[in-house]
């Protein structure tokens, strides 16, 4: 059989074997390129047209669709546009305020240009519940958020059948780090919980409310893959406890955004979850409130062996990324990226369960030959 | 009332109640500096095992750590006048082009309670920043820190200008480097004197070539 893109990419979420591995790339935020390495990418392989910008905030952008079609790419991403009539606001080329009031600012000098938060509306000494009500919260169905969405939908439903892949940004951690100050917000999880929570659901409401409008934009029945997640890992540890914090207080909150997602397509998404570092000892927990993929798979962090990840959770779960962007991708060889490539499919992918992607956004160093030789190898495989 | 209770409230985090300790333990004369060493710095010690061994992680640290830091603000001006030395000097900072500074702000806090005298100069720093920080503090070592891939090359040309500045410019200091994207095969590649896997093991890899004699 002629296998369409979506059927590969949903093959492997179902853990069976489609013709070849299915391929990623720009389907959400964290699975793209930088600005600068797209830029060479796009030299390299003769692509002229203009740049479309994916997120200001993580410099990255949105590979043309010529560029996907020679990878192979099964997903096409759908996220939301701008919000309307909120306190975001450039202040200069480098410094710019969110929907949520977050200061944010680059160093031009910077090697990746990338956004940093420096300040936001709960920074300070003491978080209260009263603080947190009284704030004046954006709408998670402000209408600008799903500004042309239904046409997107469309547009790639025209025009090949490859996955849905509907990237919600956001969350209760990395917001909540962001409004508060990530050492605030930390110790808050111990000093402060009462408010702390307060402000997580609020989040939290934000997110399952533009997850509803965005689903209902797109139509249920079209979205394939719901892609959303924050980190939880560092490179040798775990960020915060898994089975106190994680457990009591996030969990809570994520398994109420993935239930929304769920019972909106009527279990028919999927759900990737996004977590850089080490994400092994909460992968058991992501796994009991519905996630179907992880994503980045950042192989080089503590126990995060593509070995042992395919052996402790592979019947349940499928990979999305794991190809080495700390060491292999910038500072191998063509050959070595196949190499590798190959490895990680044959491990990772092994009777489905596997989609290939880098892990996290390519950086601007690495070499375009790599890029090309990672994606290649993916189109070339073959499962039988 | 002992230090042991200073110990005890470092160890459940309690700022506050190490800050009103220490001020009972100095009022009722007890040696400032087996305050600061069986109080402050041996409690930190072992939150500094327990995240290095996964089984306690970065709030603790940061709580912990800010716990000794309240103690530290009583101690430090008596330490001074009693002349009890520091542990040593430290300059630190991430690299020129990278502005991501959580670990590194652990890392000073973790030198920090361990009665070290740090001089953070914050992210993006240039080469000879870290250079002359170090002359004028006359500091022992010097830390680099980064997250980026694209941080590595500067991280290399940093440690190249600080050896230099051993040779050339009357300096003597070693450099220890850090971070996601590093190891020890690469400090060794670029000559740094050292490389941690995390804060605590840092403070306890810099108190090495204290011992030494830098």
């Amino acid at each position: 059989m002629t296998w369409t893109h979506r059927e590969r990419i949903l093959a492997a979420l179902n853990h069976e074997e489609p013709d070849r591995v299915p391929i990623d790339f720009g389907g959400a935020e964290f699975t793209s390129i930088t600005l600068a390495g797209y830029e060479k990418l796009k030299k390299h392989m003769g692509v002229d047209e203009p740049t479309e910008v994916m997120s200001i905030i993580h410099t990255c952008a949105h590979p043309a669709e010529t560029i996907l079609e020679r990878f192979g790419v099964d997903t096409r991403n759908v996220q939301p546009s701008a919000y309307e009539g909120g306190v975001d606001r450039w202040v200069d080329d480098n410094t710019y305020y969110d929907t949520f009031n977050v200061l944010w600012k680059r160093t031009e000098k910077a090697v990746d240009q990338h956004f940093l938060h420096q300040d936001g509306p709960f920074h300070g000494d003491k978080l209260t519940v009263e603080q947190v009500e009284e704030y004046d919260w954006p709408d998670g169905k402000n209408p600008g958020l799903v500004r042309g969405v239904r046409e997107r939908v469309e547009h790639i439903k025209a025009n090949g059948d490859h996955a849905v892949c509907l990237y919600i940004p956001g969350g209760v951690i990395h917001r909540g780090y962001a409004m508060r100050g990530f050492e605030s917000y930390l110790k808050d999880l111990y000093k402060r919980p009462e408010a702390l929570q307060r402000m997580m659901d609020k989040l939290c409401d934000f997110w399952c409310d533009n997850a509803v409008s965005m689903i209902e934009a797109a139509g249920p029945e079209n979205v394939d893959i719901v892609y959303f997640g924050e980190d939880l890992g560092t490179q040798d540890s775990c960020m915060f406890d898994p089975d106190t914090i994680y457990n009591d207080y996030l969990k809570p909150r994520h398994r109420r955004m993935i239930e929304t997602i769920k019972g909106m397509t009527n279990d028919k998404a999927k759900v990737c979850y996004h977590c850089c570092g080490s994400a092994y000892q909460f992968i058991p927990h992501l796994l009991e409130i519905g996630i179907d993929a992880l994503n980045p798979v950042q192989v080089t962090a503590k126990n995060m062996e593509p070995e042992r990840l395919k052996e402790a959770f592979g019947d349940r779960l499928t990979f999305w990324g794991g190809i080495n962007t700390q060491e292999i991708l910038p500072f191998g060889t063509p050959a070595e990226v196949a190499a590798e490539t190959k490895r990680i499919i044959d491990i990772l992918g092994k009777g489905g369960g596997y989609i290939l992607n880098s892990v996290h956004n390519i950086q601007a160093e690495v070499p375009p030959e790599n890029i090309v030789a990672m994606f290649e190898t993916g189109v070339a495989h073959r499962y039988h | 009332m002992s230090i042991q209770e200073i110990y005890n409230a470092v160890m459940e985090y309690e700022e506050e109640d190490v800050a009103e300790l220490v001020q009972a333990e100095v009022d009722a004369g007890t040696d400032v500096e087996e305050i600061l060493n069986k109080g402050l710095i041996d409690a930190l010690d072992v939150i500094g095992e327990k995240f290095s061994a996964g089984t306690l992680f970065v709030p603790e640290m940061l709580m912990a750590a800010e716990a000794v830091q309240a103690g530290l603000e009583i101690l430090r001006p008596l330490l001074v006048n009693t002349g009890v030395k520091s542990a040593g000097t430290v300059i630190l900072g991430t690299v020129k082009g990278d502005l991501h500074d959580i670990g590194k702000n652990l890392v000073g806090m973790m030198f920090e309670g361990a009665g070290f005298k740090l001089i953070d100069l914050g992210t993006d720093v240039d080469p000879e920043e870290f250079i002359s920080a170090a002359q004028e503090n006359a500091a022992d070592l010097i830390l680099l820190s980064g997250l980026l891939t694209t941080s590595m090359p500067e991280m290399e040309k940093a440690v190249a200008a600080i050896r230099d500045a051993n040779q050339t410019r009357n300096l003597n200091v070693k450099t220890m480097v850090g971070g996601p994207p590093v190891n020890a095969e690469f400090a060794a590649r670029i000559g740094a004197d050292g490389y941690s896997a995390d804060a605590p093991t840092a403070v306890d890899d810099a108190r090495a070539f204290m011992a030494a004699g830098i």
